[in-house]
C-alpha cells in the first residue's frame, strides 16, 4: 500500500469515528443502517470470490436476528453469548442445508438459496414459536458491565467495531493461501479442480465463514432494533444486497460493498417521496449502472481516473511494486 | 474394428515396454475402459498402459475420444465402465482434485487460465497443495509461512523461466498472445510437481519456433523423470516427440507402437493419414 492511501485511509477512519459529532440524529441512523447493510454487502462479494452468487443472505441474517433475540428474551442470556450461538446456529443450519446444494454448481446453489430465502421469512411469521408476523416483542438492550448501548452513538460504534472484525477477518482471508485457492475457484472452475482445488469443500468453507458473519450483522440489527420481525427479512432484500456489490464495484470485495451499501442506503432516503414506485426507481438506476459502469464505481475508477491521476509509465512501474520486484496486483 | 483391436492389442504392449533402453514400468493402466454418452459409445474397451519415464502419444482423427480419455483419467467425466489404477492405486472413481493430489496434472485444450491474475500468480495458484505452511498459520502470516510462500515463489520463477515466459512474469494472464497462453497452460501443470503430466494439444496454435520450443520442453519434461500423456493433431509433431504412440478411433485403439511402426501401419494410415495427407508430410 502506497503512503498516500495509507493517509487517505487514515483520513477516512477519523471521519468514520467523528460521524456522531457531524451527523444529526436522523442521519446517524442512516449511517447505523449503512453499517448493518455493509456487513451483508461484504458476505455477498465473500461468496462471489468463490463464483457464488448469493441471495439468501436477507433469510440468513433474519436467522441471526431471531436467534439472538429468542436467547435474549427466553433464555435470558448476554447479547455476546447470544451473537456466538447466533453464529454457530447460522454455520451449522447452514452446512446441513448447503450439503445438498453445494456439490450440483452455481445455478442449483443460486436457486436454492432464493428458495431459502423465501421460506426462512415465511416461517418466521407463520410460525408461532418466532411470535408471528408480530414479530418478538421487545428484547433487552446489549451491555458491557454496567455500561449499556442504548443511545445511537454507542451503538454506531458497536456496529464500527463489527464492520471492523468483518473487514479484517475477510482481508486476511483474501491474502492467504485458503484465499488464493478461492480465487482460482473463482476465475476457472476446471483449472483450480485440475490443480487439486477441492472445489465443494473450499466453497462450502467460504459460505459458512460468510454466514457466520451474516448471522453476526443480524445481532448487530436486534441490538439496535430491540425487535425481530419477519418484514425485515423477506427475499427483496437480497436483491439490496446484491445492488450494493454491483454499484460499489464487485471486482473490490472489501470497498465495493461498502461503498455501494452508502450511497444505496443514503439515495433511498431520498426516494422515499416517490413512495411504492421506488424499487422500480432503484432497478432504474442499477440498469444505467450496469450499462455505463459494468465494474460499478470502483470500477470506473480503475480504468478512468487512477491512469489520468498518476502518469502511465509510473502507473505501470507501481503495479510492477514499485521496483521492488516482487510484482503483485491485489485483487 | 474388433478385428484390429485384437491384432494390437496384446503383443505390442510386452514388447514395447523397453523404452529408451529403460524398463518400462507402468505407471497409469486404463483396464477395459469405457464412456457413453446416452447411445453414444466416446470410448469403448480401451485398454492402455502408460509406462514411467515414456512420451506416450495419443492420436487419432477428430472425435476419437482423445480428450475423452483424458477427462476419465483426470475424473472430470465418470467412467461408465472398467478400471484406472495409477501407481498400484485404483483412481477410477476419485473426484478432479483427489486425482491432482495422487500427482496428475494436465493441460487443457481450450486454455483455461485465470485470466485476472499474472503469470506468475497463476503459477503459484499450482503450488496450492504443495505448500506445506498449516491454514491457521498461513492466516496468521507466520514468519514459516512467509518462509514457505518465498520458497514457492521462487520455484514458480524457476518453472517460468523453463516455459520461457521470464519477461511476461507480471503480465495479466488474460492479456498474453495465443502462443505464451498455452506455454503458461503447462507452466500452471507442472507447478503441481506432476509424476504424470497430461497435455491435450500443447501446440496448437503455435507458429513454427514456439511449436520447436515447446516439443524441446517436452523432451526436458520427462527427461526430468515426469511421465507425459500428449494429444496432438499435428502429426509431424507426434511422430517427433513420442516413444510410444495409441492410436484411437471411434472411441477404440487401432493400433499402438513406436511411431515408426505406426506409419507403416495400414490401418492408421487408412483411418488417419489417408484422410488429411497434408497433416502427415
Amino acid at each position: 500500500m502506497s503512503k498516500a492511501a495509507k493517509i487517505a485511509l487514515g483520513v477516512l477512519a477519523l471521519l468514520l469515528i467523528a460521524l456522531p459529532w457531524l451527523l444529526d440524529p436522523y442521519r446517524l441512523q442512516i449511517a447505523i443502517l449503512t453499517v448493518t447493510y455493509s456487513m451483508l454487502g461484504l458476505a455477498f462479494a465473500f461468496s462471489l470470490r468463490v463464483g457464488l452468487p448469493r441471495l439468501d443472505i436477507a433469510g440468513w441474517w433474519g436467522v441471526g436476528a431471531y436467534a439472538t433475540a429468542l436467547l435474549m428474551q427466553r433464555a435470558d442470556m448476554s447479547f455476546w453469548l447470544a451473537m456466538l450461538i447466533a453464529g454457530i446456529i447460522a454455520v451449522i443450519l447452514g452446512w446441513l442445508v448447503f450439503i445438498i446444494a453445494m456439490p450440483r454448481g452455481m445455478i442449483v446453489f443460486l436457486l436454492f438459496g432464493m428458495v431459502l430465502a423465501m421460506a426462512f421469512y415465511q416461517l418466521f411469521g407463520s410460525l408461532e414459536f418466532f411470535g408471528g408476523w408480530g414479530g418478538t416483542g421487545i428484547i433487552p438492550q446489549p451491555t458491557i458491565g454496567s455500561f449499556t448501548f442504548a443511545n445511537k452513538p454507542e451503538l454506531y460504534y458497536l456496529g464500527l467495531f463489527f464492520l471492523a472484525v468483518n473487514l479484517l477477518v475477510y482481508y486476511l482471508l483474501y491474502n492467504s493461501k485458503i484465499g488464493r485457492a478461492w480465487n482460482a475457484i473463482g476465475s476457472s472452475l476446471k483449472l483450480a479442480s485440475s490443480v487439486g482445488v477441492n472445489v465443494v469443500r473450499y466453497r462450502m468453507a467460504n459460505v459458512l465463514i460468510g454466514n457466520f458473519f451474516i448471522a453476526m450483522a443480524g445481532s448487530y440489527y436486534v441490538a439496535y432494533s430491540l425487535v425481530a420481525v419477519p418484514s425485515a427479512f423477506g427475499f427483496n432484500f437480497s436483491v439490496y444486497i446484491l445492488i450494493y456489490a454491483v454499484i460499489g464495484g464487485f471486482l473490490h470485495s472489501l470497498a465495493g460493498p461498502i461503498l455501494g451499501a452508502a450511497i444505496v442506503t443514503y439515495a433511498s432516503e431520498y426516494l422515499r417521496v416517490v413512495q411504492e414506485y421506488e424499487p422500480i426507481v432503484t432497478a432504474a438506476v442499477v440498469i444505467l449502472v450496469i450499462i455505463f459502469m459494468p465494474m460499478g464505481i470502483l470500477g470506473l475508477i480503475d480504468r478512468r481516473v487512477k491512469p489520468w491521476l498518476v502518469h502511465r509509465k509510473l502507473y505501470a512501474w507501481l503495479r510492477k511494486g514499485g521496483g521492488k520486484g516482487e510484482g503483485e496486483v491485489s485483487a | 474394428m474388433e478385428k484390429g483391436k485384437g491384432r494390437f492389442l496384446h503383443n505390442w504392449i510386452f514388447i514395447e515396454q523397453r523404452v529408451g533402453g529403460k524398463l518400462g514400468v507402468a505407471l497409469l493402466e486404463l483396464k477395459n475402459v469405457g464412456k457413453n454418452f446416452g447411445k453414444l459409445q466416446a470410448v469403448s474397451n480401451l485398454d492402455l498402459i502408460i509406462n514411467k519415464g515414456e512420451i506416450h502419444g495419443l492420436i487419432g482423427p477428430n472425435g476419437a475420444g482423445k480428450t475423452t480419455v483424458f477427462n476419465l483419467i483426470t475424473g472430470t467425466l465418470p467412467a461408465t465402465s472398467g478400471n484406472i489404477v495409477f501407481n498400484g492405486e485404483d483412481i477410477t472413481r476419485l473426484a478432479p482434485h483427489a486425482v491432482a493430489q495422487r500427482g496428475i496434472a494436465r493441460s487443457f485444450q481450450q486454455t483455461f487460465l485465470f485470466t485476472f491474475s499474472t503469470v506468475l500468480e497463476n503459477v503459484l495458484i499450482g503450488f496450492h497443495m504443495n505448500l506445506q505452511a498449516g491454514s491457521l498459520k498461513e492466516f496468521l502470516h507466520t514468519p514459516a509461512s512467509r518462509e514457505a510462500d518465498r520458497e514457492a515463489r521462487e520455484q514458480a520463477l524457476e518453472i517460468i523461466d523453463f516455459m520461457g515466459l521470464s519477461a511476461q512474469k507480471y503480465e495479466l494472464a488474460g492479456n498474453l498472445p495465443h502462443g505464451y497462453q498455452r506455454a503458461l497452460g503447462v507452466s500452471i501443470a507442472l507447478a503441481c510437481n506432476p509424476t504424470l503430466l497430461l497435455l491435450d494439444e500443447p501446440v496448437t496454435g503455435m507458429n513454427p519456433v514456439e511449436t520447436t520450443d515447446m516439443v524441446e520442453r517436452i523432451r526436458k519434461i520427462r527427461d526430468k523423470g515426469i511421465t507425459i500423456v500428449v494429444v496432438e493433431h499435428s502429426m509431424k509433431v507426434v511422430m517427433d516427440v513420442s516413444d510410444r504412440i495409441t492410436v484411437l478411433n471411434y472411441g477404440r485403439k487401432i493400433a499402438e507402437g513406436l511411431p515408426d511402426d505406426i506409419k507403416k501401419n495400414k490401418e492408421v494410415i487408412e483411418a488417419y493419414l489417408g484422410e488429411d495427407e497434408s497433416d502427415a508430410a
